[in-house]
């Protein structure tokens, strides 16, 4: 069969294997002998990485559009994100900062 | 019941309901992209069977994206994994980071853990357990399990949605900004510190110039180096007041 996404043996080959790469991956360090240490430099380094993964999902989601950098007056996600933040400067309170953050956004998108 | 044959840890159930509660308004994040992921195996030619097998075995939404195109051309399989595996690398970040509350669990338990350990659960779990001194505990798997268990929820759910849904579903109302404002609420309260506030700047700029470095390599360069100043900020500052 040409069509590879009906070519059944191919499709559960990768997908067996890509199974096998997200089990890997994720659990790495995990798997590795308690007596293993990671040196203490590099631990207390990684306390960083949850804020620094957030923070590029982030900008790669917002600051971006097509995969190119996008910080330009007509990005209405980054005012949006903007507004978002400085709401938080206020209250920490979820709801409040992505409803600021949506209805800039939205009246961005309605009025300009 | 031989504990080695268990296939979860000991939780402590007001923990697990504590990770419930932290995750739910951020299954927003994970149902749109769980939504935009479903949506995109169908319109790339997958069938629902196959993009079902995907969803429920994969797990990966950013991996599976990645391997959609090789895929439909029939991209010889050590180049689809190599490509999984590139985008897959900021999850051994997070299972080095964090290492020291699973380590001490049987290997089923521990695989288990980790497939379940996505991007926002481990930011959540360390934020939540930053400066521990007792690793391992009931308590911490508790919170761990409530917030992975509704993460898997959300994702399979929105995912099989957007499966069914295909070119149907909703996919332009902005949500996607909410997924972002929600990830947002949860970065905030991370950053107070000069070390954090600098490591996550550098992540920003860097992660906005390598947008366009295929693999999503741009995100790990971005972390590694936010990472680094990061740290490099805490040792100058301790320094200074030594």
């Amino acid at each position: 069969m040409s069509d590879p996404f009906h070519d059944w043996p191919y499709l559960l080959a990768a997908i067996t294997g890509l199974t096998v790469i997200t089990v890997a991956t994720r659990s790495s360090f995990f798997m590795l002998p308690a007596r293993f240490n990671l040196p203490p430099r590099v631990e207390r380094a990684l306390r960083y990485a949850p804020a620094c993964a957030l923070a590029a999902i982030i900008a790669q989601g917002v600051f971006t559009t097509d995969h190119h950098a996008d910080i330009s007056w007509g990005n209405d996600h980054m005012w949006a994100l903007a507004a978002a933040w400085l709401v938080s400067l206020r209250t920490k309170h979820m709801v409040i900062m992505m409803g600021v953050g949506m209805a800039v956004f939205t009246a961005l998108r309605m009025w300009v | 019941m031989r504990p080695s044959t268990r296939l979860l840890p000991t939780i402590e159930k007001a923990a697990f309901r504590e990770g419930t509660r932290v995750m739910t308004p951020l299954s927003i994040a994970i149902g749109v992209w769980g939504l935009v992921t479903g949506v995109a195996m169908v319109n790339a030619g997958l069938s629902i069977p196959g993009a079902l097998l995907m969803t429920f075995t994969v797990f990966a939404g950013s991996a599976q994206l990645a391997v959609l195109p090789l895929l439909a051309t029939g991209t010889p399989l050590p180049i689809v994994w190599a490509t999984a595996l590139l985008v897959n690398l900021r999850f051994v970040i997070f299972s080095a980071a964090s290492r020291r509350s699973f380590v001490a669990l049987p290997w089923q338990q521990r695989l288990i853990a980790g497939y379940l350990n996505g991007d926002v659960g481990f930011a959540l779990f360390s934020h939540r357990f930053r400066g521990a001194k007792e690793h391992g505990t009931p308590e911490q798997y508790g919170f761990f399990y409530g917030t992975a268990t509704l993460n898997w929820l959300s994702w399979q759910t929105s995912s099989v949605a957007g499966i069914l849904l295909g070119g149907l579903a909703p996919t332009d109302w902005g949500l996607e900004l909410a997924a972002y404002l929600a990830l947002l609420t949860v970065l905030i309260p991370m950053v107070r510190t000069f070390p954090a506030i600098s490591g996550v700047l550098v992540t920003t700029v860097l992660a906005i110039v390598t947008v366009g470095m295929p693999m999503r390599l741009g995100l790990l360069i971005a972390v590694l180096a936010g990472v680094a100043v990061a740290f490099t900020g805490e040792t100058l500052k301790a320094r200074r007041a030594s």
